[in-house]
Order: structure tokens, then C-alpha cells, then sequence
């Protein structure tokens, strides 16, 4: 595989990866036990779209329960996964060019590690209320108000983030 | 003309009152608070979701108990009630992404909550009004708002901390946390909530833990993540008690040794309690008598559990009090100074 064709899959790939692990965090991809196949469907209204679990978390309008995986379907919630993702993706493709054409921008590591640390934000806030149970710190839970916005922080930074390296010469992730 | 102006006048000015009224929750006088009520408030915390970030159910659906055998195991957690000659469960892996089930059971409007992080549940009446999840807690317990007068109810408290009806006490109705195969031993009859609850969660995850087996952080040695006002090491943090309080004291039951002994005695500040344990819902039911009134050991030989709960001619003179299950770090979070019960006084 050339450098060019890693240099384009594998942000996709990271990409991807991401946002199944962020739905699963969000609880809208789960398993379960026994394995079952049956769906259900919300009757369609713009107040049940639009209608949130939690900051930037919202319901969903399907489930489908599909063998062991059970997939819930919320509109918004793919839209946030997609939007996250997305900038992840460009982020990763950004300093993967920078950093493999260096005239264009002398490569430092801070500029290299900007496009992680949105990520890690992004996905502090979608495993947060996991990882308070799972680790189980007493008294972290009072912070637990403030995790969900660590998405808008997140896509605010990765965002920011891919200006600045669209600025130095980055190319779109598409084309 | 002027009969018709005085007639609206009144109308106008009775109506928003009696309408208030009419909704706000029935109330009675709290039982015991320790702290005071705008303390609970001051130290409440947002626990994630927003007001409504979970919501009640407000339109239930039941199966038949033939029918909830597909889907639950023997050894699952329910919520049972019985109440006015009606028996319902609430299977604790739906009620566990819900907390609250607006209800009618047996004709009278009801609320059922539960909270997982306490493990409490407790039913309330709730008139013509719902309870909704406002997205707060304190000492890790559900707060509850009510969507006539929005005040604040602490579940444990069952008492409004905030708001137009602040220190007033909500009327308990008794609800029972045992399995499925206990319950429907009890209650051959009884319906159950389904998972068509109008919202798309996945009933068969919990997203605290396992009750069947017990695991996460239902676990007995795992901690507690929110903090609490009041904290004490005598159990580990999640060791189940059943708790019942009066307007005067808090008395905290060790279920091991109810369980053990059948049934214990407990000498309160101004009457004596007796408390049986029920072999078959593996709960327990507290009843209040004057001091010294107590029934002996031996007048109780008639005793047995039926589905209006126990009976025996002996438990005539006595008030039945109301209790629950709760988490041991829960419990005392409310009740610093509750008694704790592990044997027989007496």
C-alpha cells in the first residue's frame, strides 16, 4: 500500500472505528443476551427527534435488535456521531500530510498532538458515565453534570483545529 | 348582565386555586427529616440527564404473567404492588431506564419509583397530578418533581425540599422489591409492565450492573460515586437493609438477621415495634403498638402471608408502618442517627 493510499484510508478507518465506539458508549449500540431479531419503530414527530436524554444526547426513534446487538436509531445522536467522526478523520488525514510534507509545515508536537486531544475530549464525554461506574471514584459523580459538554468542546476544537491545518496546507479529506 | 360578570369574577378567581388543588399530590405530615429541608436542596447535584433527561412512563402497558415468563427469569428483580385487590409488576430492567411509572392500580392513581443508585423503591399517591425525574439528587437518591406545583421531592425523604408544598409529606403506599418467581408465587394473577413503554432503550442492558446475578455497582463492596451528607463504614456501602421511619426515628433492619430470627422486636422512642419477615417475598412488614402491647411470641402461631399481606389475630391492635429496602450507605445518608437492628432486644 502506498503512503498516499494509507494517508487516505486510514483516517477513514480511525474515523469509523470512533464512531461505532462512540455510539457504543452512548448506549445506542449495545448487546445482549440471548441473541433476538425484532425492530420497533416510534411514531415519527419532530418533538420526539428533537427531544434530549441529556446534553447533546437525545432519543431515539427505532430500535432494532439484531442477534446480539441491539442498535437504537436517534436522528441527532448520528448526526453528532457523524459530525465527530468526521472532523476525527480530517484531523488525522491533516497530520498525516503535514508531517509527510514538512515544507509545507515545519512539523512540531504540539501541532502533531492537536488533533488527538479534541478526540480524547470526544471521547471522555461519551465514556464518562461509563467510566464513573466503572471505576467507581467516590465523589466523582458530582462532576457528572459537566461531561456532556465535552461534545460541543470537542467539535469547537477539532474544528479549530482543522482550519488551522487547512491554513497550512492541508488538503480536503474528500477530492 | 351583572350575574353573569359576578359569576366570571368568581370563576376567574376560584378557578387557577381549585384547579392547583385539584392536581398537587396528596399530602400528609413528613416522617422523620434529619437535615434541614433547603440543605437537601443546597446540596443536591445534577446527576447527568437533564429534567426529564429520563423519563417516567405516563402510559403504561401490561402483560399477562404467562405472558412475562418469555422474557423474565425467576431470579429477576421486580417491583411489586398490590394495591385495592390489584397486583402489578414492574420489571426493574425497564423501570431501571424509567424510575418512575405514573400508575392507576386497583382504581387509584399511583406513582411507582425507583431509584437504582439507592436501590430504593417506594410508591407514592399521586392525585391527579405526575411525577417526573428532575435530573437532580442528593445522597445519590432520585429527585422527584411533581408536574402540578414542580416542588421537589427527595424519593427516601418522600418529602418536597423545594418548592410551593416545601415540607410536606407525600402519602407512601407499599411496594415490594423481590424477584419475579417470589411475586408471581404471591400473586398468581398479576400483570406486568411491558417493554412497549412509548420509548426505544435497551431493556435487556442494564447500564448500572446485574441484579441477576448481582454485579457492577449493585455489587455489596463497590463504592458509592456521588457524595452523601452522612457516611458510615458499619456495612459495605451496597449491603441491602430494610428501613422503615416514623415522624420520630429511623430504624434500620439487617435483613440476615430478620431472616434468621422471623421476626425481631425494636423498643422506639414512644412505641414498640414488631417486624416479621415474610419467607416468601423475603421482605419484611413493620407493625407500631403501644409500649408494652406487643403480642407474644406464642400469639403469633396463627400467622401466614397472603396476598393482603400477614394475618393473624394478634396483629389486630397494631398499626402496620411502612418500609423498605435500601442501600446501607443510602439509608444512613438520611438517617445519621437511625438505630440499626441485627437481633432480637427483646
Amino acid at each position: 500500500m502506498t503512503d498516499e493510499r494509507r494517508r487516505f484510508r486510514l483516517p477513514w478507518l480511525v474515523g469509523l472505528g470512533y464512531g461505532l465506539i462512540y455510539l457504543y458508549a452512548i448506549g445506542d449500540i449495545s448487546l445482549a443476551a440471548p441473541p433476538l431479531w425484532d425492530w420497533r419503530v416510534a411514531p415519527l414527530s419532530l418533538e420526539r427527534v428533537v427531544s434530549a436524554r441529556g446534553p447533546f444526547l437525545f432519543e431515539a426513534m427505532a430500535i432494532a435488535e439484531a442477534g446480539y446487538a441491539v442498535l437504537l436509531i436517534s436522528p441527532l445522536n448520528l448526526l453528532i456521531t457523524g459530525l465527530l467522526s468526521g472532523l476525527l478523520a480530517a484531523n488525522i488525514h491533516g497530520v498525516l500530510y503535514l508531517r509527510a510534507n514538512p515544507d509545507m509545515c515545519r512539523p512540531n508536537r504540539a501541532g502533531l498532538v492537536a488533533g488527538a486531544l479534541p478526540a480524547l475530549l470526544a471521547g471522555g464525554a461519551c465514556c464518562a458515565p461509563s467510566l464513573i461506574l466503572l471505576l467507581g471514584i467516590p465523589g466523582l459523580g458530582a462532576f457528572a453534570g459537566l461531561f456532556g459538554w465535552l461534545v460541543p468542546l470537542s467539535l469547537g476544537l477539532l474544528a479549530c483545529n482543522r482550519l488551522w491545518q487547512r491554513r497550512r496546507g492541508a488538503p480536503g479529506l474528500v477530492g | 348582565m351583572q350575574h353573569f360578570a359576578f359569576w366570571l369574577a368568581v370563576f376567574l378567581w376560584l378557578g387557577p386555586a381549585a384547579q392547583a388543588t385539584a392536581t398537587s399530590p396528596p399530602t400528609q405530615p413528613p416522617p422523620l427529616v434529619t437535615d434541614s429541608l433547603s440543605h437537601y436542596w443546597d446540596q443536591s447535584l445534577s446527576g447527568g440527564p437533564g429534567k426529564d433527561g429520563i423519563p417516567s412512563i405516563d402510559n403504561p402497558r401490561f402483560v399477562s404473567a404467562e405472558q412475562a415468563d418469555a422474557r423474565l427469569d425467576p431470579g429477576d428483580r421486580i417491583i411489586g404492588v398490590y394495591h385495592n385487590g390489584q397486583a402489578k409488576a414492574y420489571p426493574q430492567s425497564i423501570v431501571v431506564w424509567h424510575e418512575i411509572v405514573n400508575d392507576r392500580v386497583g382504581g387509584k392513581p399511583l406513582s411507582i419509583t425507583y431509584c437504582p443508585l439507592t436501590g430504593t423503591a417506594l410508591g407514592f399517591e399521586r392525585g391527579d397530578t405526575e411525577f417526573g425525574v428532575s435530573g437532580r439528587l442528593v445522597n445519590s437518591n432520585l429527585i422527584m418533581y411533581d408536574r402540578a406545583a414542580e416542588s421537589h421531592w427527595p424519593q427516601i425523604l418522600g418529602t418536597a425540599v423545594q418548592g410551593p408544598q416545601q415540607g410536606d409529606g407525600l402519602r407512601q403506599v407499599r411496594v415490594f422489591w423481590t424477584t419475579w418467581e417470589r411475586w408471581r408465587t404471591r400473586h398468581p394473577e398479576t400483570k406486568v409492565l411491558s417493554k412497549d413503554t412509548g420509548y426505544m432503550r435497551n431493556y435487556r442492558d442494564d447500564p448500572y450492573g446485574s441484579y441477576n446475578p448481582k454485579g457492577g455497582y449493585y455489587a455489596e463492596g463497590s463504592p458509592r460515586i456521588f457524595p452523601v451528607l452522612h457516611a458510615s463504614e458499619r456495612y459495605p456501602a451496597k449491603r441491602v437493609v430494610f428501613g422503615f421511619r416514623t415522624a420520630a426515628e429511623a430504624v434500620a433492619v439487617d435483613r440476615g438477621a430478620l431472616a434468621e430470627n422471623g421476626r425481631l422486636r425494636y423498643r422506639g422512642a414512644n412505641a414498640d415495634f414488631l417486624i416479621l419477615h415474610d419467607p416468601g417475598l423475603d421482605t419484611a412488614w413493620v407493625y407500631r403498638g403501644e409500649r408494652g402491647r406487643l403480642p407474644a411470641a406464642g400469639a403469633l402461631a396463627d400467622l401466614e402471608f397472603t396476598a393482603t399481606g400477614p394475618q393473624s389475630q394478634a396483629l389486630a391492635n397494631l398499626e402496620s408502618v411502612h418500609g423498605f429496602e435500601a442501600m446501607w450507605f443510602a439509608w444512613y445518608a438520611f438517617y445519621p442517627e437511625t438505630a440499626v437492628l441485627a437481633g432480637d432486644d427483646g
